[in-house]
């Protein structure tokens, strides 16, 4: 007998799991998530350039004809914000998809990695990307005559309920990219979310809408998001709407966190 | 039919039924079809392609359904001061806004038929060449038609009121229906120039979404800014947009009529025989 045949080969035992190596997992899956983006040119059409071209569109062909009672590009750049975040958030969905019907997470439970690392990266990168496209959209908001006169507490207080909303639209995305079976699902399911900014304060006073319509204007998640951030950016009254805002996001992210959990958790088992 | 026999050496031989053999032998092969022939023909199969992928459809109706609904009740009232007042001027600019968007479908058709291989099994056909491009746009004639329906009936359900009367309205959509016919050609032409049905759409719609949202379909140019107003004038979307809410309201300025029709003049004289030679060369 050979000296390979006598030697005997223990399976390594597994790997004791340790907060540092569980960061180095979260890393190298939020680098994956980042790399997907840079990569994936319609996600990043649909998180820039959409929002850019919007921005422009309700300016400068209807910006003149809505009297909003101050210049129409200070009204609408809050919610052509928010637009943005929902845009881009809505692409997690199709990654999330992808992801679980590909096979990769096969791949990744053969590893000695945390698997929900997989989501985080997702949640980290759609987060960074959305942050990077509202910046960029900001930008050129202000190039083409945006003025707001927040004051720097305003601006942080802003920037918290934006990245507060990105995360809360991530993590609605991520639900419907793991109940999703196909992309092309996952696209349909996020399609309601991008049509609720249009039937708010986004882009016309609620008031100017009829009476059915107001109604779910005013009652409805995006439409206290918008005027906290519209508060903030322009310095005018916000009233309620703020904490109104933060218990949306707030509820929304309790809800939908735990359910994406268990789909994840249901559609990883050996 | 035929029928075994047994032969000298234990094996069978086919005895051919001499009906069959008068038949194949007797009837001479059928006659070329004609220009007019082929291209109903192909403007049939167009129509064939949607009964077996109604998905295709959606455009058709739910876009424009979407568009007016969100235009009529969302912005109607900041636009117009009503939606029911808003939708008297933004029906007619809806329904050229639609059409015109759904042209860009005909070179996706096209794209595609390359792309599978089908132009290559037309080639082998004994018919007038171009049957293939015109019973395409045929085809597509009527799918501008049924969404012009959809539109009217909707508008009409929403309290679009149009002063012209049925004959107004039949004729704007007629304008309407030459003015695609005409700028479909510009979508047959790149369907034969781009690789990819990707490309093509990303290429039709850069060119699409500033014609049809930069002109006065949605609010009057007035409004907009002196430098947009410039390219807003000279934009043919914006005479047809005029030209067909005169013919609804009954109140026309045949100039405008005058300027869609020279423009579609214009777009058949410059990309019909740019499409035929596309058309010619990837035969």
């Amino acid at each position: 007998m050979s000296v390979l045949d006598q030697t005997r080969v223990d399976r390594p035992s597994p790997r004791p799991r340790r907060l540092s190596w569980t960061v180095s997992d979260a890393a190298v899956m939020i680098d994956r998530g980042m790399r997907h983006t840079l990569r994936n040119g319609d996600a990043l059409f649909m998180s820039v350039f959409l929002p850019i071209m919007l921005l422009l569109l309700f300016v400068y062909v209807f910006g003149g004809a809505i009297d909003v009672g101050t210049g129409y590009i200070n009204y609408v750049v809050p919610g052509i914000i928010l637009l943005c975040a929902g845009f881009g958030a809505a692409t997690t969905a199709v990654g999330v998809t992808n992801d679980m019907t590909t096979g990769i997470i096969d791949r990744f439970r053969s590893l000695p990695i945390a698997t929900w690392t997989v989501v985080l990266g997702h949640v980290v990168a759609s987060m960074a990307r959305n942050l990077f496209a509202t910046g960029l959209v900001l930008g050129i908001a202000v190039a083409i005559g945006f003025r707001p006169t927040a004051s720097p507490l305003d601006w942080v207080g802003a920037i918290a309920v934006v990245a507060l909303f990105i995360l809360m639209m991530t993590w609605v995305s991520v639900m419907f990219g793991l109940i999703a079976k196909t992309a092309d699902a996952a696209s349909g399911f996020t399609f309601f979310i991008l049509f609720l900014p249009y039937v708010s304060s986004a882009f016309v006073p609620t008031d100017t809408m009829p009476a059915a319509l107001h109604g779910f204007a005013e009652h409805q998640p995006i439409t206290p998001i918008i005027e906290t951030v519209r508060g903030l950016l322009m310095g005018t009254p916000i009233g309620n709407s703020w904490w109104i805002a933060l218990l949306w996001c707030a509820a929304i992210l309790l809800v939908v966190v735990p359910i994406s959990s268990h789909l994840f958790r249901s559609r990883t088992r050996v | 039919m035929t029928t075994p026999t047994t032969t000298s050496t234990g094996g069978t031989a086919p005895v051919i039924d001499q009906k069959l053999l008068a038949a194949l032998s007797s009837i001479d092969r059928p006659p070329r079809p004609n220009p007019a022939q082929a291209s109903f023909t192909f403007g049939w199969r167009a129509l064939l392609k949607i009964k077996h992928v109604p998905e295709q459809l959606f455009d058709v109706t739910m876009f424009p359904i979407m568009f007016t609904l969100m235009f009529t009740y969302l912005f109607g009232g900041a636009l117009a001061g009503s939606p029911r007042e808003y939708i008297q001027d933004l029906l007619p600019g809806i329904l050229v806004l639609t059409v015109a968007m759904i042209t860009m479908y005909t070179g996706l058709g096209i794209n595609k038929d390359i792309n599978k291989g089908v132009f290559d099994r037309f080639r082998s056909l004994p018919i007038w060449r171009p049957a293939v491009l015109v019973g395409a746009l045929f085809g597509d004639v009527l799918r501008y038609t049924l969404a012009s329906i959809i539109v009217i009936g909707l508008g009409l359900l929403i309290g679009f009121r149009p002063d012209g009367g049925v004959l107004g309205v039949v004729a704007a959509v007629a304008l309407l229906l030459v003015f695609a016919f005409s700028l479909s050609w510009i979508w047959t032409a790149l369907g034969f120039l781009m690789r990819t049905e990707e490309s093509l759409m990303a290429v039709s719609m850069m060119i699409l979404f500033p014609l049809t949202f930069i002109s006065n379909v949605f609010v009057d140019p007035e409004t907009m800014p002196g430098w947009l107003q410039a390219f807003v004038d000279v934009n043919p979307i914006t005479h047809l947009s005029t030209a067909s809410r005169g013919l609804m309201h009954g109140d026309v300025d045949m100039t405008q009529v005058g300027w869609v029709l020279v423009a579609c003049v214009a777009l058949v004289a410059v990309f019909g025989p740019l499409t035929m030679r596309l058309f010619r060369t990837k035969q």
